[in-house]
């Protein structure tokens, strides 16, 4: 039963899933707290027209989604801090704008794209380079997320308490953007562009359904994330089905389990 | 450390509207200044232009030391008339001041700035067990104080109190005048946005503000 953990792309697909389970799980926390799960699931969506876009020109994938999740997120904020927009409409506009581009890049092409695995991901495709590629890409959104956690944290919870003490609140929106599409890239790989908004939402739904400090928001929003992925992983050799989903209903049922808890201890 | 602030001309437009036009006064440093006037005069919109909220469409603020010197915007303590902070929000009325504290980069809250923290906090008259309780189960009175302790820790240049008999039960006003003679004492400039300024217990400068400044009147 246990014999799969003996192969490298195994052994490979649990360490990328530990990275992207803790860098989600930390920047779930700010998602949440922010209520930002649209605007996470439209970078996502914008990446896809990235990806198609460097199909076309033949550059990597990655570098692609990258600059579209960026160009979204950067916009996003450039249009909700002039105060034309909000942020939810701004992004609603972005990303059909992202997908439609997509489509027409994906109409030129001669080869035949795997939309399948990039809707969805393949943990289990991880390659070394990959693998490289997410953990610097990880450590640089955990290390900004470090750095920057009080002024972050200030800014998601009173928008003019922050401004008053000294916090550069629209740097501090830019930044969350910023580090959500680094997030959106660095599990595209793993869960694709639909489901990576789910794991951008989900940890820190479950946690804030449990803890009512920003302590344990904070670690059960990782925890989450780490039961969710290497969860969802095992029982998608197990049962022999895709990971991305696999990955996803652990999460989903974690959510159920946690908001039945969270009325439970409440009632009690 | 006393600081004055000079509104210079300053004009703030809503949607091409404007809601203060071409409004100049000094703030005394050291001293009570209300500001008054009907609701909608822009006594709040000049509020958030000191706080640096809004920018202000023409004319600026400018902050001075003793010697008349410009300085960089001061620590400002706020009180608003309505909080933006989120009933849900994952914090404890200590987590609160201490991130509004030092609020820079960083992880987590020295024990100089607990300590300073919790000083404020009991100063604002919340006991330690309602301190430490998520700000999402106190009532809209200790979370009152939670921002009232806020505002004054840290012995901020100039203390800011936006119309705070609206907010405050009569138990916390008596609190806020007892702590603004005490700030007042120890040489702090202290502004307030009020309807009546007798409300505070009189001040050193009272500005009229009805779209502009009205009127001016000194002690």
């Amino acid at each position: 039963m246990t014999e799969f953990l003996a192969f490298p792309f195994f052994q490979r697909a649990l360490l990328a899933g530990f990275v992207v389970a803790v860098v989600c799980g930390a920047l779930s926390f700010f998602v949440v707290l922010r209520r930002l799960a649209f605007v996470g699931s439209g970078v996502s969506h914008a990446a896809f027209g990235g990806v198609a876009l460097a199909a076309l020109v033949g550059a990597p994938p990655g570098l692609g989604a990258l600059l579209a999740a960026l160009a979204v997120a950067l916009a996003t904020a450039k249009a909700s801090g002039d105060g034309d927009l909000t942020e939810d409409t701004a992004v609603g506009v972005f990303t059909v704008a992202g997908m439609a581009i997509g489509v027409v890049a994906i109409s030129f092409l001669e080869t035949n794209v795997d939309l399948f695995g990039l809707m969805f991901g393949n943990i289990l495709t991880v390659d070394p380079r990959d693998l490289l590629a997410l953990v610097a890409a990880s450590a640089l959104v955990v290390l900004l997320l470090v750095l920057y956690f009080r002024p972050l944290l200030l800014a998601s919870i009173d928008e003019d308490g922050a401004f008053a003490a000294g916090v550069n609140v629209a740097r501090m929106r830019l930044l969350v953007l910023v580090l959500l599409a680094l997030t959106v890239v660095v599990a595209l790989k793993v869960v694709g562009i639909l489901l990576v908004s789910a794991l951008l939402v989900l940890p820190g739904a479950v946690a804030r359904a449990l803890f009512s400090r920003w302590p344990g928001f904070l670690l059960g929003s990782v925890s989450a994330a780490l039961v969710m992925v290497l969860g969802g992983l095992l029982l998608s050799v197990a049962l022999d089905v895709p990971s991305g989903a696999a990955i996803i209903l652990t999460g989903t049922i974690l959510f159920l389990g946690a908001v039945g808890a969270g009325r439970l201890r409440r009632n009690a | 450390m006393s600081v004055a602030a000079r509104f210079e001309n300053v004009t703030v437009r809503f949607g091409g509207r404007p809601a203060v036009e071409s409004t100049s006064f000094t703030i005394p440093a050291g001293m009570r200044t209300a500001m008054v006037g009907p609701n909608g005069g822009g006594k709040t919109t000049l509020a958030r232009v000191l706080l640096g909220i809004l920018r202000p469409d023409d004319g600026r603020v400018a902050f001075l030391d003793e010697q008349g010197r410009e300085l960089p915007r001061p620590r400002i303590g706020y009180l608003p008339q309505r909080s933006t902070l989120s009933p849900q929000a994952p914090v404890t009325g200590l987590d609160l001041v201490g991130l509004s504290l030092a609020p820079g980069p960083g992880f987590g809250m020295s024990p100089e700035v607990e300590a300073e923290a919790r000083r404020a906090l009991g100063r604002a008259g919340l006991a330690d067990d309602l301190a430490t309780r998520p700000v999402g189960r106190l009532s809209g009175g200790q979370r009152q104080r939670v921002l009232l302790a806020r505002a004054i820790a840290g012995t901020p240049a100039i203390l800011l109190l936006d119309e705070p008999d609206t907010a405050l039960d009569a138990e916390g006003m008596k609190t806020l005048r007892r702590l603004v003679a005490e700030e007042v004492a120890a040489g702090r400039t202290i502004v307030y946005v009020t309807h009546d300024s007798d409300a505070m217990g009189g001040a050193d400068a009272v500005f009229r503000i009805d779209g502009r400044l009205a009127q001016e009147t000194r002690a």
